[in-house]
């Protein structure tokens, strides 16, 4: 039987003492296990969350971040700016997050497990809370935390939660959200994070407790710039509607439209972006989930990237267009209503054709100085 | 049941995620210390890093692949360190100018016509080496894929020099005819 490279070097008796080791610290070790965990998990699913005024569909993609942590300094040492830290997986994305955050160590201990926000920062469309956790008792490798983040006025959020294991029994992590509908506000953030319970992923009992967080959140200085440009393929629509800058990032506000015709032929269409700027540098941000109509055609969408360059003067966008129909494998759905309940609901159709995806022609700016 | 030295290959062979953990925690010292050997000369720590990722993505990917206890799977996962490494080295050698062929080639005996036909016909190489007796079999796995030279290769098998490249030339022979029906080296 015909073996693979994997097999010959199976068969090969090397002398293993020629090898050194090398140290490896903590931050280091918590690093490959994210980016592997990211690398072997499946790609994360399309969640709704219906509330009472409006339904939003978020595209939705973890966010990793974690936290500096001044109160938990010495037991979780060599952590001091964790945005950068996790940031660094995505083209330093969080490079600046740490200056411009405010610090706020508001911790809640309940059974045994004390959760601390330690950063928050608001970007006038998004807010990052930064924490640590840390229990008395193991929570696996995967923990998660259970509960909703809401920011008054909105009528939905889109977010993500995710939290790293940094040492034992102890965890950092980082919880978005972005607002959608409503009234809500670009100058200031009321968020509200209530955890009801934290469920140990290696199959032990969830934990209960009331941890919860009240807090008023200033939004950086942003400037903004109206765009309004599009690009069009094949009954897709795709606008820039607006730039907003901020010191440590740039968002850009987009939607699409997508016609009869085309929905007809296809379940789902979902436009992403690509951005870089005249000088060759290239943007990798991170989506904030949109909102629009039931079907998901017509959506609005933003998506938040690293600090601009100074030295650039335009930016190119460029639209990617998938288009897809749903199959076990790439969709199922959730629906989290306020007072707390959880539906579950997947489709198991296959397809044959289930994707395909185009790129659309650049959209060019030139930034306003 | 929790993940142990005794139960870590069957539990990362049935894809349980404790055991990824357990491999990492266990062997990234030496898996870092295998790549920085080799592609510290490049400095680019963003692509060790990526390196040592893909060294466990492989890893957690073919480890249904891989027969033995402990002992063996410490050879095994130095192997496949090594095994990317130079691939990595070799990808971005091909891309610097600099560090071109002729660094790749001092350093790690591979020619430019040897490297063309790793990038090439990886496949064929492969099968080729399936083809072999065992004692060339381990020769040109050493030299192709672990990047060691005659000495180092003569050393791990008890073998001169003179008998090492011997047996690669033959070898190669045979290869670039099987691979390029015609030509010549």
């Amino acid at each position: 039987m015909m073996k693979d490279v994997y097999e010959l070097l199976n068969e090969m008796d090397i002398n293993e003492n020629e090898f050194e080791e090398m140290e490896v610290s903590e931050i280091e070790r918590a690093k490959v296990k994210r980016a592997l965990r990211n690398a072997i998990t499946p790609r994360k699913k399309r969640w709704t969350r219906n509330t009472a005024a409006a339904v939003l569909a978020a595209g939705l993609s973890v966010i990793m971040l974690g936290m500096t942590f001044p109160a938990y300094a010495n037991s979780i040492p060599g952590i001091d700016n964790i945005f950068r830290l996790l940031g660094s997986e995505r083209s330093g994305l969080f490079d600046h997050y740490k200056t411009y955050s405010s610090e706020m160590n508001l911790a809640e201990k309940e059974s045994g497990i004390t959760i601390t926000i330690n950063d928050a920062l608001f970007d006038g469309e998004t807010v990052f809370l930064t924490y640590a956790l840390e229990s008395d008792q193991d929570l696996g490798v995967n923990p998660t935390l259970h509960g909703l983040l809401d920011i008054k006025g909105a009528n939905g959020l889109a977010g993500s939660n995710q939290l790293t294991r940094v040492g034992h029994n102890k965890y950092v992590g980082l919880v978005t959200g972005t607002g959608f509908g409503g009234e809500v506000d670009s100058k200031t953030a009321n968020v509200k994070w209530s955890i009801d319970s934290i469920v140990n992923q290696d199959g032990k009992a969830a934990i209960t407790g009331d941890w919860h967080f009240a807090l008023k959140l200033m939004a950086t200085e942003s400037m903004t710039q109206q765009i309004n440009r599009s690009t069009e393929h094949n009954g897709v629509t795709v606008q820039v509607d607006k730039l907003s800058v901020t010191p440590m990032s740039f968002i850009l506000y987009f939607n699409q439209a997508v016609d009869q015709k085309l929905r007809e032929q296809w379940e789902a269409v979902d436009v992403g972006i690509k951005v870089k700027d005249n000088l060759g540098h290239r943007y990798t941000g991170q989506g904030n989930g949109g909102a629009g109509d039931k079907e998901g055609y017509n959506m609005n969408w933003s998506k938040t990237f690293e600090a601009l360059d100074p030295n650039a003067s335009q930016l190119i966008i460029t639209p990617l267009l998938s288009l897809y129909d749903y199959t076990s494998e790439n969709h199922g759905s959730m629906e989290m209503t306020r007072d707390g309940s959880v539906e579950e609901a997947s489709k198991e159709r296959v397809k044959a054709k289930s994707r395909q995806e185009y790129v659309l022609e650049d959209i060019v700016i030139d930034l306003r100085k | 049941m929790r993940v142990n030295e005794n139960n870590f290959i069957q539990r990362l062979q049935r894809k349980k995620e404790d055991a990824l953990e357990f491999v990492i925690d266990t062997y990234l010292p030496l898996i870092k210390g295998v790549t920085h050997k080799v592609l510290a000369p490049l400095e680019n720590d963003g692509m060790i890093e990526e390196c040592i990722n893909d060294i466990f993505i492989s890893v957690w990917n073919n480890a249904s692949k891989f027969t033995g206890g402990p002992v063996d799977f410490r050879k095994w996962i130095c192997a496949v360190a090594k095994f990317k490494s130079i691939d990595y080295y070799r990808k971005a050698s091909k891309k610097v100018e600099v560090i071109s062929h002729t660094a790749a080639e001092l350093q790690y005996g591979i020619s430019a016509e040897d490297e063309l036909m790793i990038r090439e016909n990886k496949r064929e190489l492969v099968h080729f080496i399936n083809l072999l007796e065992p004692i060339d079999r381990n020769i040109f796995v050493m030299k192709f894929f672990l990047g060691l030279n005659t000495e180092e290769i003569g050393r791990e098998l008890g073998l001169t020099r003179a008998s090492v490249d011997n047996r690669i030339y033959r070898g190669k022979k045979r290869l670039y005819n099987k691979v390029n029906p015609g030509g010549h080296i």
